[in-house]
């Protein structure tokens, strides 16, 4: 099933490459639901989550060979582009203002119908339970400044800072967390 | 030699945006000088990345508003890049956002289009080795665009470059427009937006008939008559 649909997400980008915008349409029914959530997730607020999402599928129409295949799945590279996206917008929200509107958890955006479920596909409700389940073998320390890293983009010197830790501490912890969410998703099924 | 654990905490940094001041920059010189010639550092890297959009599944899926789709297929029937490219004239973007070239080597973006000037192929390894040669010349001149990104003049050849590993995404809504500037005249070049930070363009152009580049930030789509305020601040 995931290796299917890793092909059919091949299929529609060689399309999108090709200038089908059908397969544009496509690939954000499948992914929009997904980078929007991690957009809101990081930014916190919803225009900046819709603004993350709607620049990243414009950066992928335009410039649809930044996607290699060899050097990973598309989902991972659109998600990747959406996180580093939305990092960016909070770093710029940072310097403008501070957010007044934050995601606290992982909870549905609240003006959201409960009741518009979000359609995916089975393959990404598989992954999203042993990406969790690799998130929570890890160390608790480890996990923490990945967390604060990933979800609410703070820099290594803030999360140093915040957590009245040395910097070199956050690195080491940084590293160590990657490296063995690298191992755990690679040993993944 | 290069000691690789240092290297894999600053590519760790780097794919989750943490890194600020002396390791950010640190991090744009391993990625420039270091990373596209070493196996292990891109195999990692490229792993990184993979684990920062596979982190994305965590967050529970949320529709977007209803109105996304629309402002895109809006955005896209007015300014899809394919038809914008043909008018690119004199100069002519070769390559751009360079992430994948960067750690590739090859596949980089490959425009094809623009300027009367026939097709290219894509900015490969080789190509970049010969930026970061041509950039460590002492006859090239290396001027500062600012937001991190750099114009490289190599001396005797009809092309510029404009090179950065961290440049800031445009404003929501906006994107970086190349403009090369002679005198009170700018001629528009192209439109590009960083990849994970990443921009790397070729511009076939006589340096000798263009005083500067420019770079501003403009509305996605928006019809590229004049420039408007540079986008950056150059600190040179």
């Amino acid at each position: 099933m995931a290796v299917q649909d890793t092909a059919d997400d091949l299929e529609l980008h060689r399309r999108l490459a090709a200038g089908d915008r059908g397969a544009f349409d496509e690939l954000y029914r499948r992914y929009a639901a997904q980078a929007y959530g991690l957009a809101y997730r990081v930014t916190g607020q919803q225009m900046l989550a819709q603004d993350v999402v709607h620049d990243a599928f414009m950066a992928l129409w335009r410039a649809p060979e930044a996607f290699d295949a060899r050097r990973g799945s598309f989902r991972t590279f659109f998600l990747s582009m959406v996180h580093h996206r939305g990092v960016d917008q909070v770093r710029r929200e940072q310097r403008l203002r501070a957010r007044t509107e934050k995601a606290a958890n992982l909870d549905p955006v609240e003006d959201e119908d409960p009741a518009d479920a979000v359609a995916e596909a089975g393959y990404l409700s598989v992954r999203r339970k042993e990406v969790r389940e690799a998130l929570t073998e890890l160390p608790a320390a480890q996990r923490q400044v990945l967390e604060m890293a990933y979800f609410d983009g703070k820099t290594q010197v803030q999360i140093s800072e915040e957590l009245q830790i040395p910097l070199g501490t956050v690195k080491t912890r940084t590293l160590a967390a990657m490296r063995k969410l690298r191992s755990l998703l690679e040993e993944a099924p | 030699m290069i000691d690789h654990d240092a290297a894999d905490e600053l590519l760790a940094g780097y794919v989750l945006g943490s890194l600020t001041g002396p390791d950010a920059e640190e991090a744009d010189r391993l990625l420039t000088e270091h990373v596209p010639d070493c196996l292990t550092c891109r195999s990692t890297l490229d792993a990184f990345r993979g684990v920062t959009g596979e982190l994305g599944l965590v967050v529970d899926p949320v529709n977007p508003p209803e109105t996304l789709l629309p402002r895109l297929q809006r955005d896209l029937n007015g300014g899809g890049h394919r038809s914008r490219l043909r008018a690119w004239s004199p100069a002519r973007i070769v390559a751009g956002a360079a992430a994948a070239v960067v750690l590739l080597g090859a596949g980089g973006l490959a425009l094809t289009q623009g300027g009367g000037s026939g097709p290219s192929g894509p900015l490969t390894q080789a190509d970049l080795a010969q930026v970061q040669t041509m950039a460590a010349n002492p006859d090239t001149q290396v001027h500062d665009l600012g937001g991190g990104a750099r114009e490289i003049e190599p001396p005797d050849r009809e092309e510029l470059y404009v090179w950065g590993t961290a440049v800031p995404s445009p404003r929501p809504g906006f994107t970086y427009r190349l403009w090369a500037i002679k005198g009170v005249v700018a001629t528009f070049i192209g439109d590009f937006v960083p990849l994970d930070g990443m921009v790397a363009l070729k511009v076939s152009v006589d340096p000798n008939t263009v005083d500067r580049l420019e770079v501003t930030e403009e509305p996605i789509g928006s019809t590229p008559s004049q420039p408007g305020q540079p986008a950056w601040t150059s600190t040179g």
